[in-house]
């Protein structure tokens, strides 16, 4: 699993540059693998298939210290925006909830898998 | 302080939509409608058109092929997706942007697009039907729209209570203006004669718990949460509004389903808001 991913143009995007996920078309089927290194040809097809946005991978791995100001800022805003929800209140648990699965997926928490 | 019917008597000099778009909010819960009459009017309105064009080609939707005509997109996403697309594409455009300072014309759209794509990927879980649940999502605050253009000095001083107390927005229109965003929506929704799903939904996207509340209520009301969860709208005071536990209990979904949804919210909107906002 790729860390970090952007999701670019199909005009901005250029051969060698790599899928962040695999390409599902409508009907769900995998077109390309995760981590495809993507050519002219590739590119070419997407329109084809409905595609105008793709996944790219961003290849310049963060550095620790980047990570871990980021996530603060994430846990900051995070912390601002539910400043009103009382996590311990038995009233308020579908709020606190709500605020641990949007933290688990701001600081890339996966789903545990089955 | 104001009261129900200072809206109603303001709403005559509100915008009005393009005739065509108030024939399809009045025709959604009907299925007998003449589809190339409808098409042929839209058609008249260019603007109309192109928006909904580059909408239904949106990658939301997956076609294979680039439709030019409303007639062609009825004919590939169905006539419900369609006029949901012409809905979406009208009423964005529709309010001008009054002067009421402190009130962001822009967050607001950006905040009811993206409750209007958590919404969709929400019904889509729940097999409800998506096309409902995209319009009331995005409709579902609209009485905000209506406070600003009748009574924009009013909301002003809303919103500067609204910052002095940093309270939920519509604690402080009860408090400045005696109604709030849902009364006025729930007249304008008489006014342009939204179908009584649609009414229900924005009545009760604050209290999805009450009797005869509707499915859909639960929907927005969460998406509503969601949407201001993961700050689409970027607002320096964004607050997420108290979620309810029936609601929530009743989309019945597990952390593993709600991460899927958040980033699929997050895609969408981009695409949504690329187009309606342009």
């Amino acid at each position: 699993m790729t860390a970090s991913y952007q999701h670019m143009p199909l005009a901005q995007v250029e051969p060698g540059m790599v899928l962040s996920d695999e390409l599902l078309d409508v009907q769900g089927h995998v077109l390309l693998p995760q981590g495809t290194i993507l050519t002219q040809a590739m590119i070419a097809l997407m329109p084809r298939h409905g595609i105008a946005m793709l996944p790219i991978a961003v290849l310049a791995e963060p550095t620790e210290e980047e990570v871990a100001a980021s996530q603060e800022r994430h846990l900051e805003r995070l912390d601002h925006l539910f400043r009103k929800n009382d996590p311990d209140s038995d009233q308020d648990w579908a709020t606190a909830l709500l605020r641990r699965f949007v933290t688990d997926y701001r600081l890339g928490a996966l789903p545990v898998e089955e | 302080m104001l009261n129900y019917d200072d809206i109603v008597n303001n709403l005559e000099d509100l915008p009005s939509l393009p005739a065509v778009v108030m024939e399809l909010l009045n025709s959604i819960d009907q299925e007998d409608v003449d589809i190339s009459v409808l098409a042929k009017k839209v058609s008249h309105d260019q603007a109309l058109t192109a928006k909904t064009l580059r909408l239904a080609n949106s990658s939301l939707y997956g076609l294979q092929v680039k439709v030019t005509t409303i007639q062609q997109a009825i004919t590939f996403l169905g006539f419900q997706t369609t006029r949901n697309l012409i809905t979406a594409a009208a009423v964005t455009g529709c309010f001008a942007e009054k002067q009421c300072k402190g009130f962001d014309h822009k967050a607001f759209w950006r905040h009811s697009i993206a409750s209007a794509a958590c919404a969709r990927v929400l019904a889509r879980q729940m097999r409800f039907n998506q096309d409902y649940a995209f319009t009331a999502g995005l409709l579902h605050d609209i009485g905000r729209l209506v406070l600003v253009a009748c009574f924009p000095k009013d909301y002003e001083k809303a919103v500067a209570y609204r910052d002095e107390h940093d309270c939920y927005m519509i604690e402080a229109e009860r408090a400045v203006l005696g109604i709030d965003h849902v009364d006025a929506g729930m007249a304008l929704a008489g006014h342009w004669n939204f179908s009584d799903t649609m009414k229900l939904a924005i009545a009760h996207h604050h209290t999805p718990e009450a009797q005869g509340a509707g499915f859909l209520s639960a929907i927005i009301h969460v998406a509503d949460a969601i949407a201001h969860a993961l700050d689409l709208a970027q607002m320096p005071n964004g607050l997420v509004p108290p979620v309810s536990t029936v609601a929530w209990t009743a989309l019945g979904l597990d952390e593993e389903v709600y991460l899927q949804l958040f980033r699929e919210t997050e895609l969408q909107y981009e695409e949504i808001a690329l187009v309606l906002l342009s």
